[in-house]
């Protein structure tokens, strides 16, 4: 017995995987199978968005013993969940695997499809029409063919004993604008993949009035901010704020524009959003040997005073000299709570203070060592002199960064492109044999349209056409439902029809 | 209301007659002459016997005429109301459900027309039509105050995508009514054998091509959605359940489209995903009633 099972073994066990890759691929390949993975992703997505509405409470209200099921409905984060992932990644691999299986078929039909027919095939169609001609076959095709390639359609013949088959399609690439379509879905996927893995989203990112700030993330790019602009209703209501921004990769300035709510500036997979603003103030930092250590504008806007939220305050970091100067501007809202307003600052006035650098990003302000500056007036703040230059704005951006872009943008056109080819241009057939009897020659001809009301609607008018370049009428075979066709119901009294 | 807000309304009032009025006169149609025929027949034992048999035939087709004539009233009145709108307003009125359901009135009587023409099955009517006049009921029971122009909330500021997005789906919506009026026709069609009635085979046709059309469409409002949510808000997708529940309606077409490549599912089983698919359309077009979030128009 041992002995048998070693000897078959490898055999059976290579059959076996053989078997196995067959199932799977068979399972994939099965356009049934994805009905149902299609359905089963839908369900997904119909329960995660009634996550979002009343819709599961209001299920559990009416049978309050469903509402264990209705809570962990609404605890369920489906667009985030395994199962979702997986769900998407089956018809990936689905669609990747009925592609490489229908490819091979189609590209036949395409570029060398069977021309010889049968007898039984033609008088079996739906629908067919026989022309009793008198002429030599070549004559008889070339007026057939006229029709057609008139129509658009490419003819082939073949010589089938003495009788001459054709067989005539229009549109044959249309059966592969499944595809684009289908690779176009994965790539959208793959985009939403590179974006979440490769993106990021920068929220606050501050930019004072003529300055520039680097994106970072190894992006290489940095952003100035020209110019801001406001514009305000006459209740104090802001209608439009813009900043004009020029962006600048490696150093090199690359693209300049407004960004505004609402139009935002891309560049390369980076795009700038307008967000919110302001107020910043230019500081110059000199050290006690006269080197400028620092000249730039403080942005006043991501902090504010601990004991006053009305005050804003920011930091101006001196790296080299291992130092930060925190500074803090007058009450913006002198009426709101201002018993908290305890430095009564003036505009134009500000408070900073030293420390060494990092000590606290939290600016507390309350710090005893603390100076007040003036605009235009140098004043001495340790061993530095800080002159307050003069007042500007920031300007608070949002910066997406999204290497799925490009990938978006070309799986949208592989997307439409593949449902206009379908739907649009779709592949129409026609068989015929052309052959000697008793009673002169006759073609007959065929549509392959089975169940498809719109194909033989096109054979029909191909038949009108017929009818006046071969001088005759066929004997027509109708389908069952005939008088659905204008064409049918114009001609239903004349001969032969 | 400013004179050309008010023209505006009386358009859409105008356009809302004919549409129901037009509902009806398909319906008339649609619903045909229901005759009982009596047989009376002598039997050779000398009995008479009556028979009565229920008879279902077109109605009159001067109905159907009126109702396409009304039709084309219907659309274009709401062309009218659309464009004295979008001049009085400045912007391309989608800023609330009002503005938003004369777009969709307009691309339903659009496509209903192009439906007729192209197949003749004015039964189609009796199904869209009524569709069409509910969804003027609708629009008549909204807030009045939705009728006054009010400036756009920033976010539908964005230019040339925003008539592009809402003009698609519009469209696609109306189309998938088309469908499905197609195949409730169709599962008529095919279990009575109705005389009155196209066959099923064409009515399955009508139905695929309404979805192809409607397809593209409803994939290129998506994609377009995505791409002003991208101007606007920085991502282009957020699982938004406004955006879910349209590609839950996408897919359920998805689903059709694959149920008629099948043998044994195509024809009355994708009669019957058509049927879900406009259940699911009308959820998605209704949607800003079940969730909150970004999409919550003005007034919704
Ligand atoms: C589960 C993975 C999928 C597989 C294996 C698959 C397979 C196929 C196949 C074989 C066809 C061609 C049918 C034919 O021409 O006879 C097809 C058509 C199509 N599929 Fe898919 N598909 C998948 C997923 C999807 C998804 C997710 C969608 C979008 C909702 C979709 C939309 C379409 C469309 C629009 C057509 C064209 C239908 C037509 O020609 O009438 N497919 N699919």
């Amino acid at each position: 017995m041992a002995d048998v099972s070693v000897k078959t073994n490898p055999k059976q066990s290579r059959s076996m995987l053989e078997v196995a890759v067959d199932k799977i691929w068979r399972f994939f390949t099965s356009v049934r199978n994805a009905v149902y993975e299609i359905a089963f992703l839908t369900l997904l997505v119909l329960i995660g968005t009634l996550r979002g509405s009343s819709v599961p409470q209001w299920i559990a209200d009416t049978i309050p013993a469903l509402q264990p099921l209705v809570d962990r409905w609404y605890a369920w984060d489906v667009w985030r969940s395994s199962l979702f992932a997986i769900t998407l990644a089956v018809i990936a691999v689905a669609i990747v695997i009925c592609t490489l299986n229908r490819l091979p078929g189609i590209w036949t039909t395409i570029t060398n499809p069977k021309v010889s027919t049968s007898r039984g095939f033609l008088r079996g169609a739906e629908t067919n029409a026989v022309y009793t001609l008198t002429g030599t076959h070549e004559d008889i095709l070339g007026s057939i063919e006229r029709v057609l390639k008139g129509k658009r359609y490419r003819v082939l013949t073949e010589k089938v004993g003495d009788e001459t088959h054709f067989y005539a399609d229009k549109n044959r690439f249309s059966n592969l604008g499944t595809f684009p379509f289908h690779i176009g879905l994965i790539l959208i996927l793959v985009g939403g993949i590179v974006a979440s893995v490769y993106g990021f989203r920068d929220n606050e990112f501050i930019i004072p009035e003529g300055s520039r700030r680097n994106v970072g993330h190894g992006t290489g790019l940095s952003v100035e901010l020209n110019r801001f602009r406001d514009n305000w209703s006459a209740v104090g209501v802001p209608i439009d704020y813009v900043s004009d921004i020029t962006v600048y990769e490696d150093g090199q300035p690359v693209k300049s524009g407004s960004v505004r709510v609402n139009g935002p500036l891309s560049y390369g997979n980076a795009t700038f959003y307008q967000s919110s603003f302001g107020i910043a103030a230019h500081l110059s930092i000199v050290d006690s040997s006269g080197n400028m250590v620092f000249s730039d504008a403080v942005d006043l806007g991501l902090f504010t005073k601990r004991d006053n939220p009305d005050q804003p305050a920011g930091v101006a970091r001196l790296p080299q000299e291992n130092a930060q100067l925190v500074v803090i501007g007058p009450d913006s809202d002198p009426f709101n709570a201002p018993e908290l307003d305890t430095m009564q600052l003036q505009s134009g006035q500000l408070w900073v203070s030293l420390e060494s650098l990092g000590e606290s990003t939290d600016v507390t302000g309350s710090g005893g060592e603390g100076v007040v500056l003036t605009q235009g007036q140098p004043t001495r703040v340790g061993d530095y002199t800080v002159t307050f230059e003069r007042e500007g704005r920031f300007s608070v951006l949002q910066v997406g960064y999204n290497p799925g872009i490009p990938i978006f943008i070309i799986s949208v056109f592989w997307v439409l492109g593949g449902l206009i080819i379908t739907f649009y241009f779709p592949h129409r057939r026609v068989r015929g044999i052309i052959s000697d009897g008793p009673d002169g020659t006759t073609a007959s001809i065929a549509p392959l349209a089975k169940r498809d009301w719109s194909g033989k609607r096109e054979f029909f008018t191909l038949v009108e056409k017929w009818n006046e370049t071969l001088g005759t009428k066929p004997a027509i075979r109708l389908p069952a439902n005939a008088t659905d066709y204008d064409y049918l119901r114009a001609h239903e009294n004349d001969a032969g029809i | 209301m400013d004179g050309l807000v008010r023209f505006s309304f009386y358009a859409f009032a105008a356009s809302s007659m004919a549409i129901i009025a037009a509902a009806i006169a398909y319906v008339v149609f649609g619903v045909g002459r229901v005759r009982v025929l009596r047989q009376t027949l002598a039997t050779s034992t000398g009995h008479t016997v009556t028979s009565s048999q229920l008879h279902q035939e077109a109605g009159p087709i001067g109905f159907a005429r009126w109702g396409l004539m009304l039709t084309w009233f219907g659309m274009f009145f709401a062309g009218v109301a659309i464009v004295t709108r979008w001049i009085a307003a400045g912007h391309f009125p989608i800023s609330n459900m009002y503005e938003y359901s004369l777009v969709f009135l307009f691309s339903i009587t659009l496509m209903y027309i192009v439906f007729e023409r192209a197949y003749g099955v004015r039964q189609l009517g009796a199904i869209v039509m009524p569709i069409a006049a509910g969804m003027t009921l609708y629009i008549w029971s909204l807030d009045p105050n939705m009728r006054e122009v009010n400036p756009l909330i920033p976010a539908l500021q964005a230019g040339w995508i925003m008539p592009f997005h809402v003009g698609s789906f519009n469209l696609a919506y109306a189309t998938f009514a088309v469908a499905f009026a197609a195949a409730i026709l169709f599962l008529v069609a095919e279990r009575t054998n109705a005389k009155w009635l196209p066959s099923a085979e064409m009515l399955d046709d009508v139905a695929f091509r309404a979805v192809s059309v409607g397809f593209p469409l409803f994939t290129l409002g998506l994609i377009l959605g995505s791409v002003w949510a991208h101007d606007a808000w920085g991502v282009y997708w957020q699982w938004d359940p406004k955006e879910t529940a349209a590609l839950f309606t996408w897919l359920v077409y998805g689903v059709y489209l694959h149920t008629r490549t099948l043998r044994g599912w195509r024809g009355r089983r994708s009669a019957y995903v058509l049927l879900f698919g406009f259940a699911a359309t009308a959820f998605t077009y209704y949607g800003n009633y079940f969730f909150g979030g970004l999409h919550a128009y003005g007034g919704v």
